[in-house]
């Protein structure tokens, strides 16, 4: 078996003089005619911090790194071997890609140091029954540690929150970071909602990015889509569904929403995990968030005030505008049916319990 | 748990033309057959393990492709990874991706990458392991060839060079249209490390490393161009004690890069995936970009006519594939190497009875 050293990864560990660049290409002489400002305040390089080097944390790197966005990434896991392979991995494509600073360890304060936004991915597929309760405990003990370190580093950083059950951990590092709750979300529905669009997009021949559909509220079997809400080409495409259905009740309704909210479980069954479409779902936000698009994600954000009848302060999935500032506003003027209201209600109650639990 | 994967699993009818959500405009004439429309651009990928994947959502996010076929011998695996890509579809424009285990779904590829490989058993021979990927490549090649007969064939499984012989061997395919990963990617490696040092973006640094992919590839130091300035002797002068074996070293880092890759997190799978991505976008685009890579080697640098063998050299490719070969000036050493290891593998070939 091959031995495991650590092989040299710079020409001046192998005795290359580290100064060589120096000579190799000179500088131009100093000007006369610098008027003695000083260097120019150069715009900081955008920062991308991935904490959770796993199947989800390495495709969200990973789309980031092919889509562009951004000029440093900082990738951060509690096992140091693995961290360091998954950067090695992403640097060897250094001739294939624009030049990115690309780090990695396992101290999240001193990488994190600096960032722009910073992707939290814990541990854990789609909790189920009683291994859910154990599983957001574990969960929120990282975060107790992550957190915290990521705030102090990047006082004015975006966090986004991307493991399950995404709501109550979106909301538990919003209280430990300190942050306003603008600078805070939970990836959300964001992904079921490209489920959905899918979905509808096949059926209709169009493309998905032509389908505006969402699907809000508690991600996870509860989530709720806004059948009267999708549109497609200017059109509302709900009468449509019922008129070309064999037989329409609610049910038919309802076996798409199950369809895509069960659309992660399937995949996790057929491959063991599920990555590819998290990690676009993410690199899709962080391009919104930091090239400040001002496009509309649904994704989880605190909701008090915006579910009639309900005051909790929880995180579930809306419409928001997301910006380089965060959570420019969330959608006010939802057309909201009794029973999607109700939903909602329910799904903020009940996450509310959760919350109250972590002792936060 | 099959779930659902259509609005007509679900009783929702898919309209007809006249009565459906977009009607086709008042139109006398016959609609254009498809026939005359310019086909889509297919890419197919043999093998969805971490490299066939990490290739096949490169491919997707830089927009390759308008039609992605995956094939692998794992059905649940599969349709696993197959719904992943699909379920991403409102963050990407709009790609068809299909997955079948039979290679009737890479019908009409324009280009098809082939990742699929046994891995060793530990104590087996090169020869065993070389000759079960033989088999594998019996299975997988001529069906491959038969569904697409026009395609390019992009050979990614070790050990490359032999197996990208193997491939073309099977296909019947002109070797023009039959390409090895090869060293494009240690090439990167080897760039990336100069490039660092130099403080360059490593697009600025040429430099190739050739020959048998693996514990032999040959580093061509003269070819060390930035900026336009030759670099090799600058670099040998900024060494504390050059020799032979300051070289070596570079060039065993470079080697060494995967196996520590492997070593920390199992496997390789990011880099593979840029690097076939590049060469992809190569050919597909007509790029005639210069890449290092596999191909039929006999009658360069003195390997003898007769030796049908795959060793990478820097070639030009574009959408008819190879277009061309550099016609590289090597030291007699380099050379030598060359012909050292095209013998190797022409003892290898020799066994395998294709």
């Amino acid at each position: 078996m091959m031995s495991m050293k650590k092989e040299a990864s710079s020409l001046s560990e192998l005795g290359f003089d580290v100064n060589f660049g120096a000579g190799f290409f000179r500088q131009v002489p100093s000007s006369v005619c610098d008027n003695g400002e000083g260097t120019q305040r150069q715009r900081r390089p955008t920062k991308v911090s991935v904490i959770g080097a796993g199947d989800v944390g390495m495709a969200i790197a990973q789309t980031i790194l092919t889509q562009g966005l951004a000029d440093e990434i900082a990738l951060v896991d509690a096992d140091a071997g693995r961290v360091r392979g998954e950067m090695l991995d992403l640097q060897h494509a250094a001739a294939f890609l624009p030049r990115v600073r690309i780090v990695a360890g396992t101290d999240v304060l001193a990488l994190t140091r600096g960032s722009d936004l910073a992707i939290v991915t814990l541990p854990g597929a789609r909790p189920v029954g009683h291994r859910g309760v154990e599983l957001l405990r574990k969960n929120v003990a990282v975060l107790r540690e992550v957190v915290p370190a990521v705030a102090e580093g990047s006082p004015e950083s975006l966090l986004l929150v991307v493991s399950n059950p995404v709501d109550v951990l979106a909301y538990a590092a919003w209280k430990l970071s300190g942050f306003p709750a603008s600078r805070v979300i939970g990836s959300g529905t964001n992904l079921d909602s490209s489920r959905l669009r899918r979905l509808l997009a096949d059926h209709l021949g169009v493309g998905a990015q032509d389908v505006h559909a969402y699907m809000v509220g508690e991600h996870g079997g509860s989530a709720v889509a806004l059948w009267s809400s999708i549109s497609v080409g200017g059109m509302p495409v709900l009468s449509y569904l019922q008129k070309t259905h064999a037989s329409f009740d609610g049910e038919a309704l309802e076996g798409i929403r199950r369809a895509v909210v069960g659309g992660a479980c399937e995949v996790i069954g057929l491959k063991g995990y599920a990555s590819w479409a998290i990690g676009y779902s993410v690199a899709s936000l962080a391009r919104s968030l930091l090239r400040d698009q001002r496009r509309v994600h649904p994704v989880s954000v605190l909701a008090k005030g915006f579910i009639p009848g309900d005051d909790h302060q929880v995180f579930l999935s809306l419409p928001a505008r997301l910006g380089r500032g965060g959570v420019l506003g969330v959608a006010a003027e939802l057309e909201l049916t009794a029973d999607e209201e109700s939903t909602l209600r329910r799904s903020a109650e009940t996450l509310w319990e959760h919350c109250q639990a972590l002792g936060i | 748990m099959h779930k659902a994967s259509s609005l007509s699993e679900l009783g929702f009818n898919a309209g007809t033309a006249s009565s459906g959500f977009f009607r086709p405009v008042a139109d006398d004439s016959p609609p254009t057959p498809s026939a005359a429309h310019r086909r889509l651009t297919k890419v197919s990928v043999i093998g969805a393990g971490n490299v066939g994947m990490a290739i096949a959502q490169t491919i997707l996010t830089q927009n390759l492709a308008d039609e992605i076929a995956l094939v692998d011998a794992l059905p649940d695996k599969l349709r696993g990874e197959a719904l992943d890509l699909q379920h991403a579809a409102a963050f990407l424009p709009r790609v068809r991706i299909v997955s079948d285990t039979d290679a009737a779904v890479t019908r009409n590829s324009d280009l098809v990458v082939i990742t699929a490989g046994a891995r060793q058993i530990p104590g087996e021979t090169r020869l065993n392991l070389l000759q079960r990927n033989v088999a594998l490549y019996r299975k997988i090649v001529p069906p491959v060839a038969e569904h697409s007969p026009e395609a390019l064939l992009l050979v990614v499984s070790n050990p490359v060079d032999v197996l990208t012989y193997v491939a073309w061997k099977l296909s019947g395919f002109p070797a023009s249209r039959v390409i090895g990963s090869g060293t494009n990617l240690d090439s990167s490696r080897f760039r990336f490390l100069i490039a660092e040092h130099l403080d360059v973006n490593a697009q600025d640094v040429q430099a190739y490393m050739v020959g048998e992919h693996g514990d032999s590839s040959v580093a061509i130091w003269s070819s060390i161009s930035v900026g336009g300035m030759p670099a090799f002797k600058s670099l040998r002068d900024s060494h504390l004690n050059f020799d032979e074996e300051a070289l070596e070293g570079i060039r065993r880092a470079v080697v060494g890069g995967a196996y520590e890759v492997i070593g920390l997190k199992g496997y390789t799978s990011w880099a593979i995936g840029y690097s076939v991505a590049s060469l992809a976008a190569s050919l597909l685009r007509d790029q005639r970009r210069v890449h290092p890579v596999s191909v039929l080697a006999s009658g360069f640098h003195g390997i003898s006519d007769g030796h049908d063998v795959f060793l990478s050299l820097p070639a030009r490719l574009g959408r008819a594939g190879i277009l061309g070969v550099a016609e590289m000036d090597l030291t007699e050493a380099e050379a030598a190497q060359l012909r050292r290891s095209a013998k190797t593998l022409w003892e290898n070939c020799q066994l395998l009875g294709l």
